[in-house]
């Protein structure tokens, strides 16, 4: 008796085995625990189990029952949730399709570069100031030690709106309305949009610029070459060699011009940098004590120094772009590159 | 300023190459921007003889030369007239290049058999002469290379000399600068003057009226000169420095201009009336020729040099048609004179006449080198012209003009100014080497004087400069200001723009920068009334097109032409915004008025090309981004008042927006006449609004938090029927005036209208939901003060409720 149940036993895993269907499963069940099922029929049979055997043979039929039992609801369950699957699987997306959210617009190039020039000069404690783009004379140059007749007025091709009013041919007038407020020292930033009668590849009639100025007790040029270099190492990245190189200005002196190492051909000479290895970056320099003067500062106690620089020149580098003009036609297909 | 190197030899040893000068004088803030080689325009001409010339048997014209090159014979057929044997002359051999690309083949003329071509100077390129076969100096080797014979290969710095450095607009100033980088001395050129018993002054005279324009004027006078071509070391040094050659007087002061930086002039003494030089300022609209045979009407105070009659020059720019050297001219005076740069300045610009004396005198020529280059030019013209120079020369000096000496100069501040100690060895060093005097007058004291030629040297500031300037700036140890505090008022505007700027990004526009100047027809274009403050634009009075002559006054008509740019480009759907200025006219005199703006513009579809919706943006779309600012700015009592139209708007489709009383800007959809005036075909939305307003409002801002409730609110809707002009805002001012207290809130859920309703109505749904703050709300009591309210706003409105 006992190897039939021990028969019964692998007949109905065997069958377990093979069904897939939720009523394959409850055909087994009553095929084997019903009320008329083998193993039912088996235990009804325990008379003929001799005496001695009874308890085990009842405790092997229990047993088996629990088993089998528990084998076919673990079954059953394992086939529901492998339908469910099947059912979520048939409900699948393409999710290579673009997500439909607004798509963001982008921060015109120029601008971009302002921010990050303005933060990093933010580092070293200098903060934004303005000024009208619409200028005196005596901001734009009297007061920057560029006289009427002088020479220097060429450097600058002006657009005039009355004999004494210009559009501002720079953001420097914004360091002398400054001082003539604030007593040093004076840590201050000043960009903007600036006019020259000017218009081709690399000029356009209106551009932007950013200004700075530093004034304090002491200040040197090693100062100016320090606080520019740390700038431009910042800004074109740590391995980026600069030189310094006198130069003119008439609100500074000494005055430099700040070239770096081509972006385009590391030195060896491009159509970029005119085959000279070297791109002109900023102007700067030790302010001049006739600037001082007009507002009134002690040129003995106080020194600075003052730079600027063009943004548009800077993105252009930066984002590889040849024709200065892109920056203010606007075509969309451009502005989204950046 | 072009430099040849050959010419700049003269006057300086140089062993570098033309790349590491060019490089030391960038370093030395005279900026190189190019390097260009002079080469021949041929090859393969060598230096020949003449030995026999023969009449060529059947043309008349033509000789037969035998040539030789020192070692073989070539027989030439040649149709000029100025050979004869023993003449030494360029032969272009067979398979030589001329210039124009002509190759020499061997060829047989008339018969006769012709192995090259003897050249002429305009032939070879190397001058003008065309007349006969250049002749050269017997003493070359005969075969070698033409160009290496006469050093005709040069290479050419062009200089970027800044405005400040006039000194250095000469040969001989950049020799001084180039011997200060390199070490070496100076070459000058010796000056003998041979005079002739014949005083000046018993020839003419010099009387200067106005002495404040010309402080000094010098001449002298050179009698029995022939006209003709100069040599060819001038002509190639003038053309190296982009001069044409003239003749051999005009070339003289061209040269001695380049040499020294003294421009130079000459007349034709036989034109001068009354024989004599009188120097003055013009009257109003004084007419002149000038020697380029343009005629100009001159505005009062142009300096003139006059002769005893009428205008013969006008003074520092140019010479006049009436006295200039002819062919035949014979006497010769020469003006060389000290003019005041400021007036050269003026009238150069009036005249639009920059010319490379005016841009010398300009800059301020040296005050003491007057003298110097005209007896150097004296002698030149004597020297290539045959003439005898006058004994003598006059010089008018009535104003003293002063020349910076004696400035101190202290040690410590050189340390200041640079931030390191250079030695007091190295000071003086540096500063002699540029012919400055430096006296010592006490511990680390001294008094300099520059030479006279540097009149941008007048200050202390000024030494230190060519201090550090010669010492190198790349020595110079970067260091970093000690930090101070200093306290600057921040701009709340800068840092609002940023947070609208994101916003607007994040909302999907992209930022545009447009030109602040445009067309003026850009008032007519968006239909501004005459009396609309935004025709009052600022105007350039010398724009670069009429196009660009016009402050803008909005940013509308600029996003407009954005748009249509974009169309043209294939661009329909776009969501731009600026951030800027716009400027308004005040009166002559006063600054316009400048005020901070942000605008934008939307047209086509919401999402571009997503695939899963078509939607186009209205109204709607646009208010919903400006509303997103708002609730990020904290701004929560703006208003839309539709009554406010723009003319260039839909009067349907717009509004102003309002804090309080004060309009800050407007939005809507674009008047379809202005479209049509544009050019554009969609719909278009823009608004603008004024960010200086706004900023106010972004100070005063609060947050005040409310505590959260505890209790569930209880919702009702109830819809109703107004009249169709009647505005959302009016209704929920109605409900809201009501205060409710279990009134937390009420919204617009639906706006519909349909045919079955009565003409000129539509249908407002509300949701509005009731809480209280310290318990559940029964059904009973929210409907209870539903009814109340619902009832009350028919009351008020005369609206009838929807079921």
């Amino acid at each position: 008796m006992i190897s039939e149940l021990q028969q019964l036993e692998k007949d109905a895993l065997a069958e377990l085995k093979t069904a897939k269907t939720e009523d394959q499963f409850s055909s087994i069940r009553i095929k084997y625990l019903g009320r008329k099922g083998l193993l039912t029929g088996l235990l009804r049979n325990i008379a003929q189990v001799p005496e001695a055997e009874k308890p085990l043979f009842g405790k092997l039929c229990n047993e088996l029952k629990n088993k089998l039992n528990a084998e076919i609801d673990n079954a059953l369950r394992e086939q529901a949730s492998r339908n469910k699957e099947d059912i979520l699987l048939k409900e699948k997306i393409d999710v290579t399709l673009p997500g439909n959210l607004i798509k963001c617009g982008r921060i015109h190039p120029v601008i971009q570069v302002r921010r990050e020039i303005c933060s990093i000069f933010a580092a070293f404690g200098f903060s934004v100031v303005e000024g009208p783009e619409i200028e005196l004379d005596y901001y734009n140059f009297e007061a920057l030690n560029i006289p009427k007749d002088h020479p220097a007025r060429d450097m600058q091709d002006t657009f005039y709106v009355e004999d004494n009013i210009v559009l501002r041919t720079h953001t420097s007038p914004v360091q002398v309305r400054v001082m003539e407020k604030v007593r040093p020292p004076l840590r201050i930033l000043s960009p903007g949009k600036v006019y020259r009668r000017d218009s081709d590849v690399s000029h356009t009639p209106m551009f932007h610029q950013i200004e700075g100025l530093l004034v304090d007790k002491g200040v040197s040029f090693g100062d100016l070459k320090g606080i520019l270099t740390a700038f431009l190492k910042k800004i074109f990245g740590e391995g980026t060699t600069l030189r310094f190189r006198p130069s003119f200005f008439p609100f500074t002196e000494p005055s430099a011009e700040v070239d770096i190492r081509c972006v385009m051909c590391g030195g060896k000479g491009c159509r970029v940098c005119g085959q000279s290895g070297w791109l002109e970056i900023l102007g700067s320099g030790m302010v001049d004590p006739a600037v001082f003067k007009n507002v009134d500062y002690d040129t003995e106690e106080y020194s600075g120094f003052a730079f600027g620089l063009g943004l548009e020149r800077i993105a252009m580098l930066k984002y590889g772009i040849s024709d200065i003009r892109l920056f203010f036609e606007n075509d969309i297909r451009f502005l989204k590159q950046f | 300023m072009l430099v040849s190197l050959k010419w700049l030899k003269d006057y300086v040893d140089i062993e570098l190459t033309a790349e590491e000068l060019a490089h030391q004088l960038t370093m030395a803030g005279l900026e190189v921007d190019e390097i260009k080689t002079i080469r021949p325009q041929f090859s393969g001409v060598v230096v020949a003889k003449i030995l026999a010339v023969k009449p060529h048997p059947s043309a008349d014209r033509l000789s037969l030369c035998d040539v030789t090159d020192g070692t073989e014979n070539y027989p030439v057929v040649c149709g000029a007239k100025n050979i004869a044997p023993g003449d030494i002359v360029p032969l272009a051999k067979v398979g030589a290049v001329i210039p124009g690309g002509y190759t020499i083949k061997s060829s047989v003329l008339r018969g006769e058999k012709s192995d090259g071509m003897l050249c002429s100077e305009a032939e070879l390129e190397i001058g003008d002469d065309a007349s006969g076969i250049m002749h050269l100096n017997a003493d070359l080797t005969l075969g070698s290379p033409l160009e290496v014979a006469l050093n005709i290969e040069d290479t050419v710095l062009d200089v970027n000399v800044t405005p400040n450095r006039s000194d250095c607009l000469s040969m001989i100033g950049m020799a001084r600068e180039v011997a200060a980088i390199t070490g070496k001395k100076m070459k000058l050129p010796s000056v003998k003057i041979k005079e002739s018993s014949e005083d000046i002054n018993s020839l003419t005279s010099v009387k200067i009226i106005d002495s404040d324009v010309c402080p000094r004027y010098t001449a002298r006078m050179i009698k029995n000169v022939e006209i003709k071509s100069s040599p060819v070391w001038m002509k190639t040094r003038l053309e190296a420095a982009g001069l044409r050659a003239i003749n051999n007087i005009v070339d003289v002061t061209n040269f001695v201009m380049l040499e020294m930086g003294q421009p130079l002039h000459a007349f034709d003494f036989r034109f001068l009336e009354e024989g004599r030089i009188v120097v003055r300022k013009s009257k109003e609209n004084e007419e002149f020729i000038s020697l380029d045979e343009k005629k100009h009407t001159l505005p009062a105070d142009t300096l003139l040099i006059c002769d005893g009659v009428k205008p013969v020059a006008i003074g520092g720019i140019m010479g006049g048609l009436n006295s200039e050297v002819k062919e035949d001219t014979q006497v010769v005076l020469l003006e060389s004179a000290y003019f005041n740069p400021s007036s050269i300045r003026r009238s150069a610009r009036k005249l639009a006449m920059p010319t490379d004396a005016a841009f010398r005198f300009e800059r301020g020529i040296d005050p003491e080198g007057v003298v110097k280059a005209l007896n150097r030019a004296a002698q030149l013209i004597a020297d290539l012209s045959g003439g005898s120079i006058c004994k003598n020369y006059i010089d008018e000096y009535p104003n003293k003009i002063i020349s910076a000496e004696n400035i101190p100069l202290r040690l410590e501040r050189i340390r200041e100014v640079i931030g390191i100690e250079i030695g007091t060895k190295d000071v003086v060093k540096i500063l002699r080497s540029i012919g400055m005097t430096v006296k010592q007058e006490g511990r680390g004291r001294y008094l300099v004087t520059p030479p006279t030629c540097r009149v941008d040297i007048l200050r202390e500031i000024d030494l230190i400069e060519e201090v550090i300037r010669l010492y190198g700036y790349d020595r110079v140890p970067v260091t970093l200001p000690a930090v101070s505090v200093n306290e600057m008022e921040v701009i709340p505007r800068l840092e609002m723009e940023e947070r609208i700027r994101q916003l607007l990004i994040g909302s999907g526009y992209t930022e545009i920068v447009n030109y602040s100047f445009g067309s003026p027809l850009f008032a007519d274009a968006i239909n501004l009334p005459e009396n609309d403050e935004r025709r009052r634009s600022v105007r350039i009075k010398n724009p670069l097109g009429e196009d660009l002559s016009s402050m803008r006054t909005t940013m509308i008509y600029g996003l407009l032409e954005t748009a249509k740019r974009n169309a043209n480009n294939g661009s329909f759907d776009l969501k731009i915004f600026e951030i800027g200025r716009i400027f308004l006219d005040r009166r002559q005199d006063r600054l316009p008025e400048e005020k901070n703006v942000f605008a934008g513009l939307l047209t086509g579809k919401i999402t571009d090309d997503f695939w899963g919706s078509n939607k186009t943006v209205d109204f709607y779309t646009l208010k919903g981004s400006l509303e997103n600012i708002f609730v990020d700015l904290k701004i929560n009592n703006c208003r839309y008042v539709s009554t406010v139209v723009e003319p260039f708007l839909h009067p349907g489709k717009s509004c102003g927006i309002f804090l309080d009383d004060k309009q800050i800007g407007f939005l809507g959809e674009i008047h379809p006449d202005v479209e049509e005036k544009i050019g554009l075909k969609t719909c278009i939305y823009v608004f603008e609004i004024n960010l200086d307003f706004l900023v106010e409002a972004y100070l005063g801002r609060k947050i005040s938090c409310q505590e959260i409730s505890k209790y569930p609110a209880v919702t009702r809707d109830a819809a109703f029927i107004i009249p169709y002009t009647m505005e959302a805002d009016r209704m929920l001012n109605i409900v809201l005036g009501q205060k409710e207290d279990l009134l937390e809130n009420v919204s617009i859920f639906d706006v519909y209208s349909d045919k079955g309703f009565e003409e000129g109505t539509k249908s407002l749904g509300l949701r509005f939901s009731y809480r209280a703050s310290d318990r559940t709300l029964t059904d009973l009591e929210a409907n209870t003060v539903h009814d109340r309210i619902v009832q009350k706003t028919v009351t008020l409105t005369g609206a009838k409720i929807r079921y």
